[in-house]
């Protein structure tokens, strides 16, 4: 039995009257697809075939993902590593210029950091350096932007592998399109930069560099901030993955404010919270309500670490941008305080052995206000 | 006959099982075949602004189970089952995020936002859609099935999980709810 056979069991009046609303609800007008969308799911298609084909099936899989696990953690310390937190130190913006590397990148390996994160630290230092209150350093920049496009890979990478490619992707990304208004050279480079951010989004809006996740906060926080950034410059193909992105980010924070790494893991940190905080604030305010999920996510966050954490320029950066974003200067304030005091108390970053003092330098130059 | 043309010539089962054997461009026809089936599936189950997330979960979701797929089910039965499935999930998480973020009923880009009311009644589908969204969930299934996808309704019934006498006495009530409500308006 189907519809029609449905309604010839019915008196007549009423049969009649079915079928004229029937015709009404299929005369209803259809939607259209958007002309990428059969494109969009072969890139989703393909990237989990691309994740199957690199799913181990030995035994030795459980230990290899403890393994690259550990390296993972280590990795992040790239980040959070390196450097003697606390207040910039006053010829940080110098020091930086003059570490610049003749073909415009820095070299991490130089200053402690691991060589495999140049083109992160290079734009993190890029940053750090358009920061500063003139044209100063605009040779730099321009150097630092030509080389962070000669390092871009065919599909629009940054260079790397797994944590390293995406925090590459995701930092190089974010910087050149913070400088394209001074480099409109940029435009083919920050298009492959979105195009790759786009076919790695995993259909849940998230990113990750882990075989079968859905996405981690830290990554797509990242990834949200290039990509707003890409789009207020105009880059439209931005838009959907900066949309999806946010809803993966507001599906992670829980009821208390809390933030964890994956929306499935426990673990919660204020780093995490921090980077969702500010993205949501900063880069949600097209969207009703993001702003303001944000704005409690930040207000779970505490300025002064807890009991027993040490100094961390990637959390301190991280919050201090959360409370401005927040209207919450005062909080700001007093986690500059705080890293001034680990600085001058000489506290070693937990970090500084994979970011080296490039990346210390730049967080807390970033971090001041 | 190009090799992509032979692939269009073929039937929904054939691709199907061709896709299991991970033939990427065999699937790659069927998400052409059936992604506006889809999009307008969930675009008429209220979803406003990302009705193609979902056609695209769906797919993939459709790529990760292709090997539970056996030629003896009709193609469609088990794609609506999957894209059920993500609807289910989808409403799941609103329900949970109801919770957490009040106010967060829309996002409105512009560009991917539903039509307006305006639009809609430009397009003479403003009252049938109202008419459509008041219904029960369980109610607009069985439309959606029996009335757009115009399925037997057996099939509806293995979709729905629910005995066949229910899918005809769902589409019975639904009809006639929407029936009042449009002359009501």
């Amino acid at each position: 039995m189907n519809l029609t056979a449905h309604l010839n069991e019915l008196n007549l009046p009423e049969a009649a009257a079915f079928r004229g609303l029937v015709e009404r609800l299929r005369s209803m007008p259809e939607r259209m697809p958007a002309a990428d969308l059969t494109g969009r799911i072969m890139a989703a298609v393909d990237a989990e075939r691309g994740r199957a084909r690199r799913r181990p099936l030995s035994p030795w899989w459980g230990l290899g993902a403890a393994a690259v696990l550990t390296v993972a953690l280590s990795l992040v310390s790239v980040y959070r590593n390196g450097c003697k937190c606390g207040t910039p130190p006053p010829d940080g913006l110098s020091w930086l210029a003059a570490a610049q590397e003749p073909d415009g990148s820095w070299s991490p390996a130089k200053y402690g950091g691991a060589e495999a994160y140049r083109p992160a630290l290079t734009a993190l230092a890029a940053l750090a350096l358009a920061r500063a209150p003139d044209s100063r350093y605009a040779p730099q920049l321009q150097r630092a932007c030509a080389a962070l496009a000669s390092l871009q890979t065919a599909d629009g990478a940054f260079g790397g592998r797994g944590r390293e490619q995406f925090y590459n992707h995701a930092l190089a990304a974010f910087a050149l399109a913070t400088l394209y208004p001074g480099q409109p050279s940029l435009k083919p480079t920050l298009e492959r930069a979105v195009a790759f951010s786009r076919a790695r989004q995993t259909a849940e809006g998230g990113w990750d560099y882990e075989p079968q996740s859905e996405g981690n906060t830290a990554m797509t926080a990242w990834q949200v901030r290039a990509l707003a950034c890409a789009s207020r410059q105009g880059f439209a193909e931005a838009q959907i993955p900066l949309r999806k992105g946010l809803r993966w980010l507001r599906g992670s924070a829980r009821e208390d404010g809390s933030v964890a790494y994956h929306r499935t893991s426990s673990a919660c940190s204020d780093s995490l919270a921090a980077l969702a905080a500010y993205a949501l604030i900063a880069d949600g305010k097209a969207f009703p309500g993001l702003p303001e999920l944000g704005r409690r996510v930040a207000g779970s966050l505490r300025a002064l670490p807890a009991a027993g954490e040490g100094a961390d320029c990637y959390r301190d950066y991280a919050k201090t941008l959360a409370f401005e974003s927040a209207g919450a200067g005062a909080q700001a304030e007093a986690v500059r305080r705080q890293m001034a005091v680990q600085q001058k108390a000489g506290c070693r970053d937990q970090w500084e052995s994979v970011g080296g003092r490039l990346y210390t330098t730049a967080l807390t130059l970033l971090a001041a206000r | 006959m190009t090799p992509h043309a032979q692939l269009n010539e073929m039937d929904d089962a054939a691709l199907m099982l061709r896709a299991r054997d991970d033939d990427r461009d065999a699937f790659e026809v069927l998400v052409k075949r059936h992604q506006n089936m889809l999009l307008n599936f969930f675009a008429r189950s209220g979803v406003q602004y990302d009705y193609e997330d979902l056609v695209q979960q769906t797919f993939l979701r459709l790529y990760r189970y292709r090997n539970r797929y056996v030629a003896t089910a009709k193609f469609t039965t088990f794609l609506f089952l999957l894209a059920r499935q993500v609807w289910i999930d989808e409403l799941r998480r609103r329900k949970r995020h109801e919770r957490l973020v009040k106010g967060l009923t829309a996002e409105p880009r512009p560009e991917h936002a539903g039509p307006s009311a305006a639009d809609a009644g430009a397009a003479g589908g403003m009252d049938v859609g109202a008419a459509l969204a008041s219904l029960p969930e369980g109610l607009r299934q069985v439309v959606e099935l029996g009335v757009y996808q115009d399925l037997p309704y057996a099939e509806i019934a293995a979709i729905l999980k629910i005995p066949v006498g229910t899918v005809k006495s769902r589409m019975f009530n639904a009809l006639a709810k929407l029936r009042t409500y449009l002359e009501e308006k």
